[in-house]
């Protein structure tokens, strides 16, 4: 069994140590036996990210960001497309904001997005920033189980962002804010996700705490050239260690 | 406030220098230590009082950048008094406006005069906008751009633009920047009072044959190449946006690069190192570029103040430099600091034989002992910091277990991703026999080496300080390493001074527990 990855702009969508994310799926699927195709892909490379299983998009520094969402334009129906044909898609930050129907700067300028998922972003004043925890939805909760027996309903991780993102009709949330800012502060709602894309603000990186999660992005990836596939259970012990000491600080109200 | 050398500024200030004194006095009998608190105290009652202290200096050096600002700075203070001035100096790494106040207030005679001529100040990278302005440093020292604390200064472009923005209000300013590392050079480009130091891969002028040790990128050990090693900031020019191209890298996005774009490129070093050889000192060679290194605007009186005579380098002119330091990336800071000194009048020859005698600063690999073994203190705090630490510690090839203490206090960094960016895969390396994970985030630590390869049996977890160094001395190893983060820095070499002092007899038995 294959797992094709395709890690894009890594070169450009590296902050905050979310390439940690493609190393941890990378392992994950190592360790059971799964052999992993990495591709990192970028700015004018050409792409199918039909031949994919998974897409990961990080978040960037502005400037970057910019040339990021330049290439987009063509690379994005592309990935639309994808997304349709049920190609796992997980971006954060940065890279969920451009998934988006747009981005509204401060000055009210508009930079359109690749619309996959049904939201849009507005430029917030104040940086929402610090620990976060959610409570995932009960569907994903469910899933999750599945994928990895034993597996507590909630995720957690670190946000940053000042841009506040608003879900529309077509897009459900990762999860309801515990503690913490999530998509805008208000809401409570967390994330993003359309058939098998999804889009979080969780750095951490987001699945060093969140096997779970991780495991959920493995089995739908190969699911859908291998069809249901049982994974073979890792032990996980100090990934559960760490989400449970952030989980237990952050409910006993220290979001720092 | 501006700083009016008016009767009711006057009072004003001796207020607040009394209030800081005090502060600083109540600091001392509770046993804290007081490197910005008095500061604090002082801008409270005097916003201006950086200002009004700094303009009694006859000149004001500063050294700002990500890595490197605090050994560059104490090599630099360290050089100066070598040279016989007496140098004011922030040397805690107390690096804010709180810290560079507390810092001056410390240097003043009890009419809340200056006692020193010169102020060496280290300056935090975010807070040159406060500080410049009031110090007005007549020399500006730029180490290097690295990704650092993302939750406080967010993306580099932000704190360059700051830097770029300040020093445009500071037109008389000599900048000393690092030729090597694009993200600095650029703040030079079109300016003619900068000076460049930088590390040549060339063997110098040895001839062809002789080749002497090079400071090569490795190629990363991790699982997969590509995704992990090491991160590269500034890849694409600052000015036109085209990707740089490099002939080749020291480390990070250090190294000789050009932009095919507008042809920007590293500017040629007016001080540059070559043939660097490591181990437990450094050796390399010292040369001056094509143009006579001249003092800066050198005042007569200030001159004949200094012992050992002041004056020109002549170019081309080469000396072998000696260092008591381990880590390639200090090469970098010493030529930083001699390039300032030199811009001061210092003679080179004088910097070299001062070098000798310099003692790193509070966790800089400091030295200690921990049940017999050697133990060695290192600060961590960014990717770039750790990758040099790590690749320093594992060039001596011998067995060697170690702690990694992780905080995530505002002096840290709240978010501790950047783990991830850092090249822990070296410490996959059978030369490493266990390592200790500590800290606040201990387990984000231990689970990040897990992914970088480290096998789980060589991984334990030991929150506390006093538990962890237990802990390590009780591992396998000729060599013991501990690398903190910055909140737990001070009490790591408090404990292990501690441990040395008690001996070789189990030493780290009797610490009090501090988890």
């Amino acid at each position: 069994m294959r797992l094709r990855i395709c890690h894009l702009y890594p070169d450009l969508l590296n902050l905050y140590g979310d390439r940690g994310n493609v190393l941890i799926l990378h392992m994950r699927a190592a360790w059971r036996g799964i052999e992993v195709e990495l591709d990192q892909i970028s700015i004018d490379d050409r792409v199918r990210f039909t031949d994919y299983d998974l897409v990961f998009l990080g978040g960037g520094a502005d400037q970057d960001q910019g040339l990021v969402s330049r290439d987009m334009e063509r690379k994005g129906p592309l990935l639309v497309e994808a997304a349709e044909e049920g190609v796992v898609i997980l971006s954060i930050c940065g890279g969920f904001q451009l998934l988006g129907r747009y981005y509204r700067a401060q000055d009210g300028s508009v930079l359109p997005g690749v619309g996959l998922f049904d939201i849009y972003t507005e430029a917030g004043r104040r940086r929402l920033k610090g620990n976060i925890l959610l409570d995932a939805e009960p569907d994903l909760r469910e899933e999750m189980e599945i994928c990895s027996p034993g597996a507590l309903s909630t995720l957690v991780g670190f946000e940053n962002h000042s841009g506040r993102t608003f879900l529309g009709n077509g897009a459900r949330p990762l999860g309801r804010v515990l503690r913490g800012n999530g998509n805008n502060g208000d809401d409570r709602t967390e994330g993003a996700r359309y058939r098998n894309a999804f889009g979080t603000y969780l750095h951490g990186p987001f699945l060093s705490k969140n096997p779970h999660f991780a495991d959920l992005l493995i089995a739908r990836a190969l699911a859908r050239r291998h069809g249901a596939v049982a994974l073979t259970p890792l032990d996980d012990s100090l990934e559960w260690h760490a989400h449970k000491v952030m989980k237990k600080r952050l409910q006993k109200g220290c979001r720092r | 406030m501006p700083a009016r050398k008016g009767f009711t500024a006057g009072l004003r200030f001796l207020l607040a220098f009394w209030a800081a004194r005090l502060a600083a006095l109540a600091c001392r009998l509770i046993g804290y230590p007081g490197t910005s608190l008095p500061g604090v105290v002082a801008l409270k009652l005097c916003p201006g009082v950086v200002e009004f202290l700094a303009s009694y200096y006859e000149r004001v050096l500063a050294v700002t950048g990500t890595n490197g600002k605090t050994t560059t700075s104490n090599l630099l203070a360290h050089f100066l008094r070598g040279a016989g001035l007496a140098v004011a100096h922030n040397a805690e790494g107390a690096n804010m406006l709180p810290g560079v106040a507390a810092a001056l207030i410390r240097d003043c005679n009890r009419l809340g005069r200056p006692r020193s001529r010169v102020a060496v100040l280290e300056v935090d990278e975010g807070s040159v906008g406060r500080v410049f302005p009031a110090a007005k440093p007549v020399i500006v020292v730029v180490t290097n751009y690295f990704r650092d604390q993302l939750d406080r200064y967010w993306e580099l472009e932000r704190t360059t633009g700051l830097l770029r923005s300040t020093l445009a209000s500071l037109p008389k300013v000599t900048l000393i920047l690092n030729a090597d590392d694009p993200l600095v050079a650029a703040v030079g480009r079109d300016l003619a009072n900068a000076r460049y130091y930088g590390i040549n891969r060339e063997n110098g002028h040895n001839g062809g044959d002789g080749e002497c040790a090079v400071n090569t990128v490795d190629s990363t050990t991790g699982p997969y190449s590509g995704v992990s090693g090491e991160t590269r900031e500034g890849r694409y020019c600052t000015s036109c946006g085209t990707e740089l191209v490099y002939r080749y890298f020291h480390y990070g996005q250090l190294g000789d690069y050009f932009c095919p774009g507008c042809g920007f490129r590293r500017p040629e070093p007016d001080l540059a190192a070559s043939c660097v050889e490591e181990g437990e000192h450094l050796d390399f060679t010292v040369r001056v570029g094509a143009q006579t290194l001249k003092p800066v605007s050198a005042r007569p009186e200030f001159k004949a103040g200094m012992h050992g005579g002041a004056g020109d380098q002549p170019a081309n002119t080469v000396l072998h430099f000696t260092a008591p330091l381990r880590g390639f990336y200090n090469v970098y800071n010493i030529l930083a600091a001699a390039a300032a000194a030199s811009a001061l009048g210092v003679p080179l020859e004088a910097v070299r034989k001062s070098l000798l005698d310099y003692r790193p600063a509070t966790g800089r690999m400091e030295e200690f002992t921990l049940g017999g073994r050697p133990c060695t203190l290192a600060l961590i705090k960014n990717p770039a910091g750790v990758n040099e630490v790590l690749k320093t510690i594992l060039e001596t090839g011998t067995a060697k277990s170690l702690v990694l203490a992780i905080n995530d206090l505002a002096a840290d960094g709240r978010d501790v991703s950047w783990l991830w960016d850092a090249d822990f895969a070296r410490l996959a390396d059978g030369q490493v026999k266990k390592i200790v994970c500590a800290g606040l985030r201990a387990a984000d630590m231990a689970v990040c080496l897990k992914y970088a390869g480290v096998p789980p049996e060589r991984l334990m977890l030991a929150p506390g300080r006093a538990e962890s160094l237990r802990a390590l001395a009780e591992q396998e190893g000729e060599e013991l390493f501990v690398l903190a983060t910055y909140t737990n820095l001070f009490d790591y070499a408090r404990l292990l001074r501690r441990a040395g002092k008690e001996g070789g007899k189990s030493a780290s038995q009797d610490l009090p527990s501090l988890s």
